[in-house]
C-alpha cells in the first residue's frame, strides 16, 4: 500500500506522528485534512493501543476503540527510537517529512533524538510541534498530567460541577481534545509562514494553557470584577452572575434551554407567549414580570432569589408535559435556541446528521464500522475519512521501502534486529 | 544573502469578520494576533450580543465596556455598518472586495437574505475564502436552528458525559463548544488558506459546529456503533484509572466551613509506580490493600488537612500526576502561565488596562503578538471606508448622515 491519496487541502504534505493520548487527535485532524500521517510506534505497538474500551470488551491492541478513533486516516511504521540505529533511521524519515508531532516529556526528548534544537538545526524546513502537559519549559515543565489534572490546572474543572460538591470533568477527555485541536492551529500557522519563507519553526503547545481557553468569561470576570465564576451546577455564570437552570427534564429525556429557558433576556416576550399559548405561563404575562424579564432594551443580568425560583418552577412544570422534539421545535419557531441533550444513540439516529451524510462507514477486515465524518465541509478540497486505523507496522514496507528506498533484505535485517 | 523576513505571519492578509459571540471572533482572533488585518463589521442597531454581556468595567453596561467582548477581540479593527440599511449590503460588498477571508456565524438565512452567500461574494472577490459557522451547518433540516455554546455542548453529546454519576446531564458550567470548535474551524480555514497560497483558488467552508464538537467525545461514538453501549458520565473519574478524582483540601485561611473553604486537588494514578509514590507521600503504604471506594475515602480524609498547593508540589515531585483545581484567580497567579506569558495586558480607551488571553502555543520564530485592545464599535470607520474602500470625504459623510454606519 502506498500513502493515502486524498483530495484534502493538505494532500501534498507528510506528518510524522509520535504522540500519545495527549496529542493523537492532532495527527488525526491533519490526516482528515488530507495529509499523509505516519504514526511512528515502538515495535510491538504503541501504548495507546491498550487504552479501552475494546471491541467486545476483549483487550487486544488491534481492537482498541480508542486507537481506532484517534488513528483513522493514519499509517503505521514501527521504529525503536531508543537505539542509535533507530534514531539514524528516524533522521532519514524526517528528511521526507513536513511536520513532526510529538508528546515526549521535555527532559526525555534529547535522549531519543527528539531534541528541539538539534532537529531545528538538522531540519530547518520542518514544522516541529511539541505537545506537553505544561509546556517545554518553566517551573512545571517536568510535571506530569492526566486529562483531569489538565482540566484542573487549566481551570475548567473549577467551572464544572455543582456548588458545594466536588469539581468534575467531562468524562470524554477535554484536556486532550483542547490541546490537540489548538496544536493543529499553531502548527498550521507555522506552516503558513513556511509557505512564505521556506523556513520551518518549533511550536511549543501546553495542555494547561489550552484549557485556559475554555473559561468563557471567567478570565475577564476576575480581571474586572474580582469575582471567581464558580461551579454553577445546572446552569452557568456570566460575569459573576448566576444564570437560571439550563437543562430541563422533558417527557422523554432532557432539553438544553437557555438560562430560564429564555424566559429572561432578549427572548422573554415570545417565550412567555409560548408558555401562555399552552396555558402554562402562570403570572408571567403580567406587566410587572415583563418589566423584570424583557431585556431587549436593557442589560443581560439575570434575576435571582424568589424570582429565579418562580421561573424555574414554571419551566420545570412546562417541560415535563412535552417531548424533547416538540419542545425544541416549538422553541426554535419563536427564535429561542433550545437544543436536545443527545445521548450517543440519539446522535446516531439523528435525522439532521443523516441528511448531511455525517456518519461514515469505514471498512475493517471483518466489519464495517460507523465513524464520525468530516468536521468541516470544504467546497474545493474536501476532508475525508479514507481508511481505518493501522495495524502495528502495517506500512513498514511503504515507509522504509518506498520512502527511504531500503531493499527488502535491509528491511528484514532491521526487523530482525528489533529496530523496526 | 539576506532576505527580508515578514515579521508577522499573516501580514498583508485582510479579513472581513461578520461573526459574533464566541465561535467566529475566536477564529479571527488567531489571525489578528498573528498579524492579519481583521475588520469586525458590527452594528449598533443590532449589537454583537457580547458587547451587552457582563462583566462590565465598574459594573457600568455599555457597548464599549464589556470584558467578555474584549477578551475575544484583541488586535482587531471595527467598522460599523447597518446591513438592514438600504446601502448596507452594497457597502459590505465593497469591504469584502478588499478582503481575503470572510467569516460569519449567523443562521444561514441571514447571509442568504442579504445576498451575501459565498457565491454572491465571489462576484466581487473571486479568490475569496469564506467560512460559515452556524450551529448545525448550512444545510439539513436543522440548519435554521439557533443556539449557543451552552446548548450545543448538550446537542453534541458532551453534556451527556458531564454529570455526577447517575444524575442529570448538567454539562460544563461554560458555553463549552464556543471554546472548542473555533480551533477546528481555524484548522479548516488555515488549510484552505494554504491551498489558496499554493493554487490561487479560494473556497467555501460549511462548518457545522455540532459536527466538529462530536470529535471531542473520545470513544463515545464507537463504543455505541461497535459495542452498542451508551457511555455515561463518571463525575471526575476515569473508566480505567483509580484513584482518579478531585479531593477537598484545607482552606487557605484554616477556617473550615468559612467562605474560602473550597480548595480542591486532582490526584490521578495511571500505573503501579504512581500508586506507590502516592501512598509514600501519604505515609500510608498499607492503603494499597483497600477497595477503590475505601481508598478514595482515605485520600479525601487526608487531603482535607493539607494545603492544596503544597500537596501538589509534593505529589508532582514524587511523580504523581496531580494538580490544584485552579480558579480564575489562581490562573492569574500561576507561575507556569506567567512563565509562558499567557496573559497580555492591553490599554483600552474606555476600559483601561485589562488582561487578555493569548494563544496557548508558542511559535519559535513568529510568536503571537496581541497588538491592541478590543476595538470600540466603529472605531476604524474612517480607515476602513476611506483608505480601504476608497470613499471620498463627501461620500463618507453622506453615508454617515444616512445612518448606514449605525
Amino acid at each position: 500500500m502506498t500513502g493515502s491519496a486524498s483530495a484534502g487541502p493538505l494532500a501534498p504534505f507528510r506528518v510524522l506522528d509520535l504522540t500519545n493520548e495527549l496529542g493523537q487527535l492532532a495527527g488525526r485532524m491533519l490526516g482528515d485534512l488530507g495529509a499523509e500521517v505516519i504514526k511512528v510506534e515502538p515495535p510491538g505497538g504503541d501504548q495507546t493501543r491498550f487504552i479501552g474500551p475494546f471491541r467486545g470488551d476483549v483487550v487486544d491492541p488491534e481492537a482498541s476503540l480508542h486507537w481506532w478513533t484517534f488513528n483513522t486516516n493514519k499509517l503505521s511504521a514501527t521504529l525503536d527510537l531508543t537505539t542509535a540505529a533507530g534514531q539514524e533511521l528516524f533522521g532519514r524519515l524526517l528528511d521526507t517529512a513536513d511536520f513532526l508531532l510529538e508528546t515526549t516529556p521535555p527532559d526525555a526528548a534529547a535522549a531519543i533524538g527528539l531534541g528541539v534544537e538539534s532537529i531545528r538545526a538538522s531540519h530547518p524546513k520542518l514544522v516541529h510541534t511539541s505537545i506537553t502537559p505544561f509546556g517545554r519549559d518553566g517551573p512545571y515543565a517536568h510535571w506530569k498530567a492526566t486529562d483531569l489534572v489538565g482540566t484542573a490546572m487549566g481551570g475548567l474543572s473549577s467551572l464544572c460541577g455543582a456548588p458545594g460538591r466536588q469539581p468534575i470533568r467531562p468524562t470524554a477527555s477535554q484536556g486532550f481534545a483542547q490541546v490537540s485541536a489548538q496544536a493543529v492551529v499553531g502548527t498550521l500557522i507555522a506552516h503558513y509562514q513556511r509557505t512564505r519563507t521556506g523556513r520551518g519553526q518549533h511550536v511549543d503547545q501546553s495542555m494547561q494553557e489550552a484549557v485556559t481557553f475554555t473559561h468563557d468569561n471567567a478570565s475577564p470576570t476576575w480581571d474586572i470584577r474580582g469575582i471567581n465564576n464558580g461551579r454553577p451546577g445546572n446552569g452557568r455564570e456570566i460575569g459573576g452572575y448566576k444564570s437560571g437552570q439550563y437543562v430541563y427534564e422533558a417527557a422523554d429525556g432532557y432539553v438544553a434551554a437557555l438560562s430560564y429557558g429564555g424566559l429572561f433576556g432578549l427572548t422573554a416576550r415570545q417565550t412567555i407567549a409560548w408558555l401562555d399559548h399552552h396555558g402554562m405561563a402562570r403570572d408571567l404575562t403580567s406587566e410587572e414580570w415583563l418589566t423584570k424579564l424583557d431585556a431587549t432594551q436593557g442589560v443581560l443580568i439575570p434575576p435571582a432569589g424568589p424570582d429565579a425560583d418562580y421561573l424555574n418552577e414554571t419551566l420545570v412544570a412546562f417541560c415535563k408535559q412535552f417531548t424533547r422534539a416538540q419542545l425544541v421545535a416549538e422553541a426554535q419557531q419563536i427564535r429561542n435556541g433550545w437544543g436536545i441533550v443527545h445521548t450517543p444513540r440519539d446522535l446516531l439516529e439523528n435525522e439532521h446528521l443523516a441528511e448531511r451524510e455525517y456518519w461514515q462507514e469505514i471498512e475493517h477486515e471483518d466489519a464495517h464500522v460507523t465513524y464520525p465524518g468530516p468536521w468541516a465541509k470544504l467546497s474545493k478540497t474536501p476532508l475525508s475519512t479514507r481508511h481505518r486505523a493501522p495495524h502495528v507496522g502495517e506500512h513498514n514496507d511503504y515507509v522504509y521501502g518506498e520512502l527511504l528506498g531500503l531493499a527488502d533484505d535491509e528491511i528484514e535485517q532491521l526487523a530482525n534486529a528489533g529496530t523496526i | 544573502m539576506t532576505t527580508e523576513l515578514p515579521d508577522r505571519v499573516f501580514e498583508g492578509l485582510r479579513v472581513a469578520d461578520f461573526a459574533w459571540v464566541g465561535v467566529g471572533p475566536l477564529v479571527s482572533k488567531y489571525l489578528a494576533d498573528h498579524g492579519a488585518e481583521v475588520i469586525r463589521i458590527e452594528s449598533s442597531v443590532r449589537p454583537e450580543p457580547l458587547r451587552r454581556a457582563p462583566p462590565f468595567v465598574d459594573d457600568q453596561p455599555g457597548l464599549d465596556n464589556s470584558g467578555y467582548y474584549a477578551d475575544f477581540n484583541s488586535s482587531k479593527q471595527c467598522a460599523s455598518l447597518n446591513l438592514q440599511h438600504p446601502d448596507g449590503v452594497a457597502l459590505a460588498k465593497r469591504i469584502v472586495e478588499h478582503c481575503d477571508i470572510v467569516t460569519e456565524s449567523f443562521t444561514p438565512k441571514a447571509m442568504r437574505g442579504w445576498g451575501m452567500t459565498y457565491e454572491d461574494l465571489c462576484e466581487v472577490r473571486p479568490d475569496l475564502i469564506m467560512i460559515s459557522m452556524p450551529m448545525y451547518g448550512l444545510t439539513g433540516p436543522w440548519s435554521m436552528w439557533q443556539g449557543y455554546g451552552h446548548v450545543l455542548q448538550a446537542a453534541a453529546g458532551i453534556s451527556h458525559l458531564t454529570a455526577y454519576p447517575g444524575e442529570e446531564p448538567i454539562g460544563t458550567g461554560v458555553a463549552y463548544t464556543d471554546f472548542l470548535v473555533p480551533h477546528f474551524a481555524a484548522a479548516g480555514l488555515l488549510a484552505a488558506l494554504d491551498h489558496r497560497q499554493r493554487t490561487g483558488e479560494g473556497q467555501n467552508i460549511d462548518f457545522g459546529q455540532m459536527e466538529a464538537a462530536i470529535h471531542a467525545t473520545e470513544t463515545m461514538v464507537l463504543d455505541y456503533t461497535v459495542n452498542g453501549r451508551e457511555q455515561s458520565a463518571r463525575g471526575a473519574g476515569h473508566q480505567a484509572y483509580h484513584p482518579y478524582n478531585t479531593y477537598q483540601c484545607a482552606p487557605r485561611s484554616g477556617d473550615v466551613g468559612g467562605d474560602d473553604d473550597d480548595r480542591w486537588i486532582a490526584i490521578t494514578v495511571t500505573n503501579d509506580a504512581e500508586l506507590t509514590a502516592l501512598l509514600q507521600v501519604a505515609g500510608q503504604p498499607d492503603w494499597r490493600s483497600l477497595s477503590d471506594d475505601a481508598l478514595d475515602a482515605r485520600i479525601a480524609e487526608w487531603t482535607r488537612t493539607q494545603q492544596a498547593e503544597a500537596l501538589m508540589q509534593q505529589l508532582q515531585e514524587a511523580g504523581v500526576p496531580a494538580g490544584v483545581v485552579q480558579t480564575p484567580e489562581d490562573l492569574r497567579n500561576d507561575p507556569q502561565l506567567a512563565h509562558r506569558g499567557h496573559f497580555w495586558f492591553l490599554d483600552h480607551p474606555t476600559m483601561g488596562r485589562r488582561a487578555y488571553d493569548g494563544p496557548s502555543f508558542r511559535l519559535s520564530e513568529t510568536p503571537a503578538e496581541l497588538t491592541k485592545a478590543a476595538p470600540l464599535l466603529g472605531a476604524d470607520n474612517e480607515y476602513v471606508y476611506k483608505e480601504i474602500v476608497g470613499m471620498s470625504e463627501e461620500e463618507y459623510i453622506n453615508h454617515l448622515v444616512s445612518g448606514a454606519f449605525e
